[in-house]
């Protein structure tokens, strides 16, 4: 009897648990398989619409893996897709069609947005941007993502160097060459590094490289590529290499860039002056370094250091300002000597 | 009229896309060149226009006292003596001046407000409410806190207006960089030893929001000057005569000691705990302005420390000692079925104070005290009296009292069931609680926000049940 009666109250708190709507477990696992739906057509469709810009022509391969999903599964996504009017597959290619060119343009305007977003306003790890992105470019619908650029003053391009799209026209073709390619001793600029996929991505930026750096290639073999970038010597891997696009600087020479120094390396008793904050400087710290009188053309010079070595402070502008080691090494600046030559 | 209109529609349009075009032309951040070039006009003109006669902008003088103040050899010991002195004329300062504001509004104001009110004929209940419990903790709140606020205040406020205060953060800087936090850091923590309401209003000068929650949150692990006497009285009554007669003075001083280094200590824990956590996604930007020393403006600094910083805070307490006051007296008259409210609650708490090492009476004072540090020691007596039953002490149910002889006090705590043990996590707990409902209300104040004051509230006060229970049970696993 006992038995019974549990297995009844059992049975009246599950069932309301497992039924209720959309706090219930069955309208949780039909919430959650309509969202993994929706984030892989819109990743799709962003490949699609990447590869299009680049004149690449996109497979039911490279769609596969850009979801990094099997194939079986992927061609009953196209599938469903071609259905429901967003990709066509006339004369045998995989193509956008309007609407799905639009969805595209915005899922990719929402991510490189929000990526400026968390640079410029957050203090969010530069490793996370792409992670968390690739996340809220699912979730913001037209109207936030218009109401976030006019807050952000419609940036151009996104940390990564990326052009952000307009809602509506297209997709500019990723800008320059790769890495790999340049001639040695040319001076070039990197315009983006690519974000995708992610562990090649968070090995780049954890060599300090960032979109609108001066780079010079050194040396280059079969197995590495030995580049010179804003004051230091990086070595990598071609397909690491491969994932950073430049363009071509004419008016300078590689001397230029070898010669670069910055406030970090600044000796007791040098007088030097500011030539300007590194690309690798952004948002809130690039205008407190603004603010306290680190702008072109203004002298510096070292004032104390403390004792254990870390911060140090500088003579800016009448004032004295300590900065700390990794602050200083984004300040670009000319020591005395080099403006007397 | 018309092919006009459709001309310039088609010319604006025209332009537009090539202003778009242009723009997209532009390596980086458009907003960030025009920011730059601004900053850079302004920079050229100040400096055409602006002539600096005489003086040179950092005087020889100053320069030398720099030298020193942050120099290897003499950076750090020089802190560590000046804060020694201000803390030792902080603490050997306010006896004197702290008795004296007792004696005048407890051992005289007090009776002699009783006294009037029995013969105004004022009802028991409200005179215990009004004058035993709002009064007294009224009286007991401004005795204790008012001088040493009035010494430490003006002492680190002369300091700061001297400039030296930055140079403390300039010598620091490394240690707090480590675990994410700011080097301005040390002087809202140093201020916090003063009081943690002030502490908090002093992270003020932390520009950097990340770092500035960081000390917001972790400024309630100074020890601050209420808690100072709870952590004295333990060390001498329960552990210094664990040791030699002779070393007991020395032993309950390292054990204080040991307590303020254990709340340093845990500052910079937590600090990299949640530089690392919840607030990985803040805004964070370093920078520290050196300013030029200057003779201090004495009555200047006198006048705004006092009034600013002492005044402030203890306004803040007082608002908050006064229903206190009230709750603590009511919880010790009201009666239901013949036991007080406060038996109750000590008998409802008495098993979770048993597992942390404490007791009920104990848990019970740090809830009903919560305006103030200072008046747990009194409240917790005049409970513990109440439960023991003992008679011959303090002045009935309700009425706080401090006990000046030791002896007395550890018997009378003893017959309450103190351990050592008891003595231990106290003074843990007393380190890690949380904050005093006027710091509360501070915290709320500055970062505007609910979920960072219940983060701060909360934080400490699961530290310390999680380390009370470790401490009792360790202790009673080896004996």
């Amino acid at each position: 009897m006992s038995g019974w009666l549990f297995l009844a109250g059992l049975a009246v708190v599950a069932f309301p648990a497992l039924v209720w709507p959309r706090r219930g477990l069955l309208a949780r696992w039909r919430a959650s398989l309509a969202w993994s739906a929706r984030v892989h057509r819109e990743d799709a469709l962003k490949h699609i619409l990447k590869c299009e810009a680049n004149q690449e022509v996109p497979t039911l391969i490279s769609v596969a893996g850009a979801l990094q999903k099997g194939q079986r599964q992927v061609a009953a996504l196209l599938a469903d897709m071609e259905a429901h009017g967003l990709v066509s597959f006339s004369d045998g290619r995989l193509r956008l069609r309007e609407p799905g060119h639009e969805l595209a343009l915005h899922v990719i305007r929402a991510h490189r947005l929000w990526e400026s977003y968390l640079a410029d306003q957050t203090g969010v790890a530069e490793a996370e941007w792409h992670r968390q992105a690739d996340r809220q470019e699912h979730l913001l619908s037209p109207q936030q993502i218009s109401a976030l650029a006019a807050a952000l003053g419609n940036p151009t391009r996104d940390p990564h160097g990326d052009a952000i799209p307009d809602a509506t026209g297209e997709l500019p073709a990723e800008p320059g060459q790769p890495l790999g390619a340049t001639e040695i001793n040319t001076p070039v600029m990197i315009t983006h590094i690519e974000d995708e996929p992610e562990a090649i991505y968070a090995q780049l930026t954890a060599q300090g490289l960032r979109a609108g750096m001066k780079v010079c290639v050194l040396e280059k073999s079969p197995e590495r590529i030995r580049f010179w970038a804003d004051g230091r010597e990086h070595v990598l891997a071609p397909i690491f290499a491969n994932n950073i696009a430049v363009s071509a600087l004419r008016e300078f020479r590689p001397a230029d860039l070898f010669e670069e120094e910055y406030l970090a390396g600044l000796q007791r008793g040098q007088v030097a002056k500011v030539i300007g904050l590194s690309p690798a400087c952004r948002g809130a710290e690039r205008r407190r370094l603004l603010d306290l009188g680190f702008v072109p053309g203004t002298s510096v010079e070292v004032d104390l250091v403390s004792p254990t070595g870390d911060p140090t402070a500088y003579r800016v502008r009448g004032t004295v300002v300590a900065l700390r080691r990794e602050q200083a090494g984004l300040v670009r600046i000319a020591t005395e000597r080099r403006i007397a030559a | 009229m018309n092919a006009i209109a459709n001309f310039q529609a088609a010319s604006v349009e025209d332009l537009l896309s090539a202003a778009q075009r242009l723009r997209q032309g532009i390596p980086g951040d458009l907003h960030e060149h025009v920011v730059e070039a601004i900053y850079g006009d302004a920079a050229r003109i100040a400096d055409r226009a602006v002539t600096r006669p005489g003086a040179p902008a950092r005087p020889a003088v100053d320069r030398t006292i720099d030298r020193i103040v942050t120099s290897r050899v003499w950076g750090f010991p020089i802190m560590l003596v000046l804060f020694t002195v201000v803390f030792w004329v902080t603490i050997s300062g306010a006896n004197v001046p702290s008795q004296m504001i007792s004696s005048v509004l407890v051992d005289r104001l007090y009776p002699w407000l009783r006294e009037t009110a029995a013969s105004v004929g004022l009802p028991w209940w409200l005179r215990g409410v009004l004058i035993d419990g709002m009064y007294l903790a009224t009286a007991w709140v401004v005795s204790v806190m008012l001088p040493p606020m009035a010494i430490f205040f003006p002492l680190f406020t002369l300091l700061e207006d001297l400039g030296y205060l930055p140079r403390v953060a300039f010598n620091l800087d490394n240690l707090f960089k480590k675990a994410g936090a700011h080097g301005k850091q040390s002087m809202s923590m140093m201020m916090g030893f003063g009081c943690n309401a002030a502490g908090v209003v002093a992270t003020r000068i932390i520009d950097s929001p990340r770092e500035r929650l960081l000390a917001i949150i972790t400024n309630n692990f100074a020890l601050c000057n209420g808690r100072w006497p709870t952590q004295v009285l333990m060390a001498t009554v329960f552990i210094g005569c664990l040791a030699p007669s002779h070393l007991g003075g020395l032993t309950a001083a390292v054990a204080v000691t040991a307590v303020a280094a254990l709340g340093v200590g845990m500052t910079f824990l937590v600090s990299w705990g949640l530089s690392r956590s919840v607030l990985r996604g803040e805004v964070s930007t370093f920078s520290l302005e050196l300013p030029p020393y200057r003779p201090p403006r004495l009555w200047q600094t006198l006048y705004s420390s006092l009034i600013d910083r002492t005044i402030f805070v203890l306004w803040r307490a007082v608002v908050f000692a006064l229903p206190a006051g009230a709750v603590i007296w009511l919880f010790a008259n009201v009666r239901i079925g013949g036991v007080s409210l406060a038996n109750y609650a000590i008998d409802w708490l008495n098993p979770v104070g048993v597992l942390l090492g404490l007791n009920g009476v104990i848990l019970l004072a740090y809830i009903i005290a919560i305006p103030a540090n200072e008046i747990v020691i009194p409240t917790v007596l005049m409970l513990t009296v109440m439960v023991t039953g003992m008679t011959g002490l303090g002045h009935g149910a309700g009425v706080m009292f401090d006990l000046r002889d030791e002896a007395t006090l550890k018997t009378l705590l003893q017959a309450g069931g103190w351990t050592t043990l008891t003595a231990v996590n106290l003074m843990l707990f007393s380190l890690l609680h949380n904050p005093c409902s006027t710091t509360i209300y501070t915290i709320y104040k500055e970062t505007g926000s609910r979920r960072w004051t219940v983060v701060a509230s909360l934080l400490p006060l699961a530290l310390g049940v999680v380390v009370c229970a470790a401490v009792a049970a360790v202790w009673r696993w080896l004996g």
